[in-house]
């Protein structure tokens, strides 16, 4: 019975398939005749002026080509490899943590003075109230390290690090709410659409690692949910589906219905997959859709995903003093700590793009003790991550990133008490930090003004922070483009300009 | 959404009905001459139809002539007498319809000998309108004594002694863009005859500013998104090749816009010279165009700029993760993956050949003992290379000592001691040694 099977590799005449056929006849019918040739004839002779782009389509400007684009890659020798991100969702506040600001003492209580804000309108959150309280921080701040960099007590341990990072104080960006901002961050625009960073480079470079996902993506799930997250921001937007970004979840299973069913042992997994492909490949032939091609990689990751993944989810050979590095929270799956743990794992393996989440940092009241939660839960392994990739030689060529989608304001949103308030968002200037492949370590980047409320020296806009990441990935961030619907696309839109002065 | 723009296509007709009174009228004249001799007495009778029709087509013509004018761009004292003097022409040869055409014996009939004389007359008013057609499309200079007289420049024989303007810029511009842009048809009132009607520009300023390229809106515009309404040139026309915008570029940033300047004379002119000689037909090997924003990132002096790049695929079938980090000169990142079949030997053959161009490497966790790696000093653009997990003692360290661009050496988890620190130590170029869970002691 089994060999009658096989006497064909496809039994096409079956009514299963007699949509396909159809599509197929038609086809070829298309191509093949003369209506076929009618058209293209009606097409040369209006040309440009009736079908407007096809005609330079035709023309074939070139170097124009996707082709030609990714061919052309690297721009330039690249410093860094690999990147992790990690994006503290919800803003967190430059002043409790990085951007010091002692006169603030002075003047604490004291309403924000107009020389300062300059009329710039505040969200509708804190727009109403009576009088803006400027607040110093609650927290204390010494220097630390060779550099001399002022940290606040909040963060011990990223404090020992200090002389790894390059502390960038005068980000901006344009977005005043959650979403458009962290949409800005992650895919260069604030409407959802546009292809996510991670994306964009697994698009450019390809992969380093054919058994994992170029593009990872890690939510804390011991984060403050009160902001939500969507996976659209790690989406590939109009670029080939095969390009987003992958989540790994916390639970049993990290990337869902990897294990085989109960019942089955997988050995003919890899004939069944194969047969499957050709199937595709059958149907993409008649209708020519890039996502069938994009569905056959997603089953072969996913195959060799199978070995790959428990593999590289397993910490039973990480010894004690790695969890003891990354803090007790590291042995518990899915918390900040583990997922940085996991991350460095990542890493290793050459996962070209990490992406970690941490929710809760959106502090409108009782900031004190929820940034001193927030910080307890990130801080130590932050800093593990840092100095276990530097012990392991992976800062080398390893770029990490720590930031949020904005800061916060100088005054307190709601009441401003003796040891309570809130801050609201503010755009337009807060803190991020880089370290390791190709960003000067232990420096500080950029000046706000006294109220950490406007850029004094060095503004870096978020288009500029996506224009220097690429090009530490050895992408110049003009060029590397995608056509759709008639435009060619750039994460740096038409903007961006790459901050050379933090380059090694 | 489709619109049709019937003005602008009935314009466009001009040029193709225009020709038909000139063939109408001048048959009426040959037909005419003709049947004063007794063997085509007979033709006398198609003059006045080739009249008409050659009055119908010319009243037409001036229509669409007129449509055609209206969309400016043209050098005004020119268009006047064409205008003038095709009306006239319309007008007469109507009259001279009449006047041919027995209406019954009641029109006055116009002498013979007259009415040839004044039909020769039609033809040279007909001969001087196409004339000025023609200078309105083709240029003043189009049909000139100077055309008949004007000498060539020589081809220049070294990309040195040509001159910038009148070997290079001119005739890619005369190529590209005087269609359009020239005494006589000045659209967007832009010359590119000349340098001194380049700098007076147009209707959006100076087309070349010296030295100045945001100010140069002729550059701006050639260097548009192809689908930009602004791009040039227009209309599909044949667009300037990419080294022809360089040239363009560099001569607007480095040529002072003087004419009869030599390219010996300016600044730059290396990263030029490979578009200047190919645009020049001048022989020799030309280089590689190398790309502008590579060559200003400092590489290597010691990588070969030339390999053979199929190895890469060999390479790669293998089961090697190859990354290319940068292609002129070609730098490799390759990565033998962990515990991998491939024996030292195998690998080292396997990538001698591209020894030169690896600049990182990276073997860790594939079982190499110290022996398995002498090949390394064959490596001698190494920058950054990984050793760790592998059972290397401190005899490994011999082998790095004259690479001189490394500088980055991990060993971690290897047999290393101070000894091995102490040994790289002599290597100026290294910069960082990692040693994680080694028995290496100090701190470096």
């Amino acid at each position: 019975m089994s060999n009658h099977h096989h006497d064909e590799e496809f039994r096409l005449n079956t009514p299963e398939f007699e949509q396909l056929n159809k599509k197929l006849e038609r086809r070829e019918f298309l191509t093949k005749t003369a209506m076929g040739l009618g058209a293209i004839a009606v097409g040369s002779l209006f040309g440009k002026s009736l079908f407007g782009k096809s005609g330079t389509a035709m023309a074939g400007s070139a170097g124009d080509t996707e082709q030609d684009i990714l061919r052309a890659i690297p721009h330039f020798a690249p410093k860094a490899k690999r990147v992790v991100y990690l994006f503290m969702s919800g803003g967190p506040s430059q002043f409790e943590l990085f951007d010091y600001k002692p006169k603030l003492a002075t003047m604490a209580g004291q309403n924000l003075p107009d020389s300062v804000r300059k009329g710039q309108r505040l969200t509708g959150m804190s727009a109403n109230q009576s009088s803006l309280p400027v607040v110093p921080s609650f927290f204390k701040f010494n220097q630390h390290g060779q550099s001399q960099t002022w940290m606040s007590e909040l963060m011990p341990h990223t404090a020992q690090v200090v002389d790894d990072l390059c502390i960038v104080k005068s980000v901006f960006s344009e977005q005043i709410n959650h979403d458009p901002a962290i949409t800005f961050f992650q895919t260069g625009n604030q409407l959802p659409g546009r292809p996510s960073i991670g994306s964009w480079l697994s698009y450019g470079l390809g992969s380093d690692n054919n058994n994992l996902p170029t593009f990872i993506v890690l939510v804390s799930k011991n984060g403050q949910k009160d902001q939500p997250l969507y996976s659209r921001l790690w989406g590939n937007g109009f670029l080939p589906s095969k390009f987003q970004g992958v989540q790994f979840g916390s639970g049993k299973d990290p990337v869902l219905f990897l294990n085989n069913p109960e019942g089955y042992d997988g050995n003919d997994r890899k004939e069944m997959l194969d047969y499957l492909s050709k199937l595709n490949k059958l149907q993409n032939g008649a209708y020519g859709d890039p996502e069938v091609d994009a569905r056959i990689a997603q089953y072969e990751m996913a195959y060799r995903m199978q070995t790959s993944v428990p593999e590289v989810m397993s910490t039973a050979n990480e010894p004690n003093e790695a969890f003891e590095m990354y803090g007790p929270d590291s042995r518990d799956p899915g918390t900040y700590a583990a997922n940085c743990l996991l991350a460095r794992k990542l890493l290793e393996k050459d996962v070209k793009f990490l992406q970690l989440y941490h929710q809760g940092w959106d502090q409108h009241s009782s900031l004190p003790k929820g940034i001193a939660q927030q910080c307890k839960a990130t801080d130590q392994a932050t800093a593990a991550l840092i100095k276990d990739l530097k012990q392991r030689g992976l800062l080398e060529d390893t770029l990490v990133i720590w930031g949020g989608e904005f800061g916060r304001t100088v005054y307190s949103q709601g009441k401003l008490t003796a040891n309570d308030y809130g801050r609201d968002h503010h755009p337009r200037c807060f803190t991020m930090w880089m370290a390791g492949a190709g960003v000067k370590p232990g420096i500080t980047y950029g000046e706000t003004d006294d109220f950490s409320y406007n850029i004094v020296k060095d503004p870096v806009h978020v288009h500029d922070f996506h224009a220097t990441l690429l090009h530490l990935m050895g992408i110049d961030h003009e060029r590397l483009t995608y056509k759709f619907q008639g435009r060619r696309f750039r994460l740096t839109d038409v903007e961006g300009k790459v901050v050379k002065n933090i380059l090694t | 959404m489709i619109f049709l723009n019937i003005s602008t296509f009935s314009g466009h007709l001009h040029p193709l009905i225009v020709h038909l009174p000139i063939g109408f009228i001048l048959l009426a004249a040959v037909f005419n001459i003709l049947s004063y001799s007794k063997k085509h007495e007979n033709l006398k009778s198609a003059v006045p139809v080739a009249l008409l029709m050659g009055f119908i087509s010319a009243v037409l013509a001036c229509v669409f002539g007129y449509i055609l004018s209206t969309s400016g761009d043209y050098d005004q004292n020119v268009l006047r007498h064409h205008e003038f003097s095709g009306i006239t022409l319309a007008i007469i040869s109507g009259i001279l319809y009449f006047m041919a055409t027995d209406h019954s014996g009641k029109m006055a009939f116009i002498p013979g000998k007259l009415f040839s004389i004044i039909l020769v007359g039609l033809v040279a008013l007909m001969s001087y309108s196409g004339h000025q057609g023609a200078s309105l499309t083709h240029g003043n200079d189009y049909l000139t004594m100077q055309t008949l007289t004007r000498t060539v420049r020589d081809k220049p024989t070294s990309v040195d002694s040509a001159i910038i303007f009148e070997d290079v810029v001119q005739p890619i511009l005369q190529n590209k863009c005087s269609q359009c842009h020239r005494d006589g048809k000045l659209k967007g009132n832009l010359s590119v005859e000349s340098l001194q009607t380049l700098r007076k520009g147009g209707k959006s300023g100076p087309a070349v500013a010296p030295g100045k390229l945001n100010a140069s809106e002729l550059y701006k515009r050639i260097t548009l998104d192809p689908d930009n309404k602004d791009f040039m040139p227009k209309d599909g026309k044949t667009p300037l090749t990419k080294s022809e915008v360089k040239i363009i570029k560099w001569w607007i940033e480095n040529g002072d816009a003087i004419s009869g300047k030599r390219i010996a004379e300016l600044k730059n002119i290396n990263i030029i010279i490979p578009e200047l000689a190919t645009y020049l037909g001048i022989g020799g090997v030309v280089l590689p165009a190398a790309d502008e924003r590579v060559s200003a990132q400092v590489t290597n002096p010691d990588i070969p700029m030339v390999t053979d790049t199929s190895l890469i695929g060999q390479l790669r079938k293998k089961g090697l993760m190859v990354r290319v980090m940068l292609r002129k000169p070609l730098m490799l990142d390759i990565t033998l993956p962990v515990g991998s079949v491939i024996k030292a030997a195998e690998f080292k053959n396997d990538v001698i050949p591209l020894a030169k161009n690896i600049v990182w490497l990276n073997i860790s966790g594939n079982n190499f003992t110290d022996g398995d790696l002498s090949f390394l000093k064959l490596f001698t653009n190494l920058e950054k290379l990984r050793l760790e997990k592998n059972p290397l003692t401190d005899q490994v360290s011999n082998n790095l000592i004259a690479l001189k661009h490394l500088e980055a050496v991990n060993l971690n988890e290897t047999k290393i001691t101070d000894a091995a620190v102490i040994n790289l130590k002599k290597n100026p170029a290294i910069k960082r040694i990692y040693t994680w869970g080694t028995g290496v002691r100090q701190v470096n």
